[in-house]
């Protein structure tokens, strides 16, 4: 029943219990009786309402509250994962840097010592044949004496273009020493190496760089050895040495093959 | 001040930040790499510190950091360090944070930013030259 309705009913019948014309009818009592009930019950209702309605006002708040912590803690989560991956990605690249810096030249950024002697060692474990040229600039010691040290490192750096570029991909060329670079030609015997460093001598000879109103160039010694199947690559290194050693004995600017 | 707590001093190594605070003059510091095996008992330390302080203090706090790496469990601390200064920042204490790195290395200033996403309270980010 509608509120309206009942509220009219029940005004009615207040009106019908309180007129003293109905005073005598034998309905009267009955029905004061029952309006009494009525009034009770629909009181109990009303509470039961609203104690429900409170109850679900509270657990609909826990649920937000729950559900607020369960976001803020996600969030967290996320951003403690998004920094963490922040810090291990510094790190691999530490080591990256770290690596690259152990293995190469910090001013030529050629591949130093200890990166060759690992890549002879692997191929001398697997086999497999190569031909090692020690080259060394000739005089070089004077270019540093007479333009100091920072016309040197030009010297060598532009020195160092030229070799990456003209070598092939395969080779490899590392910062021996000062002014003496390595090139191991892997699968390569001595008649092939032979006309691959003469090209490349020539092409280092072309290099020039400026210093004032000079124009420096150098030439290139170079000692040339073929590997032997159960040597050591030291050894192999140790006849190159000995052939660029000879060249240069021989008046430089040349390149010798150990073949004793 | 009976209250008062000891000041932590605690020398860092190559995995674990060197950590003072000074109680009288309201300031925390850190310096160095975090990646130590024992990270809670080291960071629960100083998040007792911190959380003692704030609760019988009412005067500033400020931490001055130059932590350089961290682990996860490092993060964790420091993010919940972070929390608790904000908490008291909303009831209005004066809080403040200095995070030093050293302006090679650009990355650790990236990162310090992004712990700073949540806090409304001072929290500079500052590059040093050269070895901080």
């Amino acid at each position: 029943m509608k509120t309206r309705d009942e509220e009219a009913l029940l005004s009615h019948i207040a009106t019908l219990l309180g007129s003293p014309e109905h005073a005598g009818n034998p309905l009267r009592d009955a029905l004061q009786d029952l309006y009494q009930q009525h009034c009770e019950q629909r009181e109990q209702v009303q509470r039961l309402i609203n104690i429900s309605d409170r109850y679900q006002l509270l657990a609909m708040e826990a649920r937000q509250v729950t559900q607020a912590r369960y976001e803020d803690s996600l969030r967290r989560q996320r951003k403690l994962s998004r920094i963490s991956d922040g810090y291990q990605a510094l790190m691999r690249d530490r080591n990256r840097a770290l690596h690259q810096a152990s293995t190469h030249d910090p001013l030529t950024d050629l591949p130093n010592r200890r990166m060759i002697s690992e890549r002879l060692e692997a191929l001398v474990n697997e086999r497999r044949g190569f031909t090692l040229a020690l080259l060394d600039i000739d005089h070089f010691k004077l270019i540093n004496d007479c333009h100091g040290h920072d016309v040197g490192d030009r010297l060598l750096v532009a020195i160092t273009r030229t070799l990456s570029t003209t070598l092939r991909d395969y080779d490899l060329c590392a910062r021996w020493g000062g002014e003496e670079f390595l090139l191991l030609l892997a699968n390569t015997d001595l008649d092939e190496a032979q006309p691959i460093v003469e090209r490349l001598r020539a092409c280092l000879a072309d290099v020039t760089i400026c210093t004032g109103d000079q124009k420096l160039s150098v030439t290139i010694s170079a000692g040339l050895s073929q590997h032997r199947f159960g040597e050591p690559h030291q050894a192999t290194i140790k006849r190159a040495d000995q052939a660029l050693l000879d060249a240069k004995r021989a008046g430089r600017n040349r390149c010798l093959s150990n073949i004793s | 001040m009976t209250n008062m707590i000891s000041d932590l001093d605690i020398p860092g190594n190559q995995s674990s930040p060197a950590i003072q605070s000074d109680w009288q003059a309201g300031r925390l510091a850190m310096q160095g790499d975090s990646y130590p095996e024992n990270s809670y008992e080291l960071f629960d330390q100083v998040i007792h510190w911190v959380r003692h302080f704030l609760s019988t203090e009412q005067r500033p706090l400020h931490l001055e950091l130059a932590l350089v790496y961290l682990n996860t469990s490092s993060v964790k601390a420091m993010m919940d360090i972070f929390d608790l200064l904000e908490e008291a920042f909303a009831t209005g204490r004066e809080v403040s944070v200095d995070w030093h790195y050293d302006a090679r290395n650009e990355r650790i200033a990236e990162l310090a930013d992004e712990f700073r996403e949540d806090c409304s309270y001072p929290f500079a980010i500052t590059p040093v030259k050269g070895e901080p």
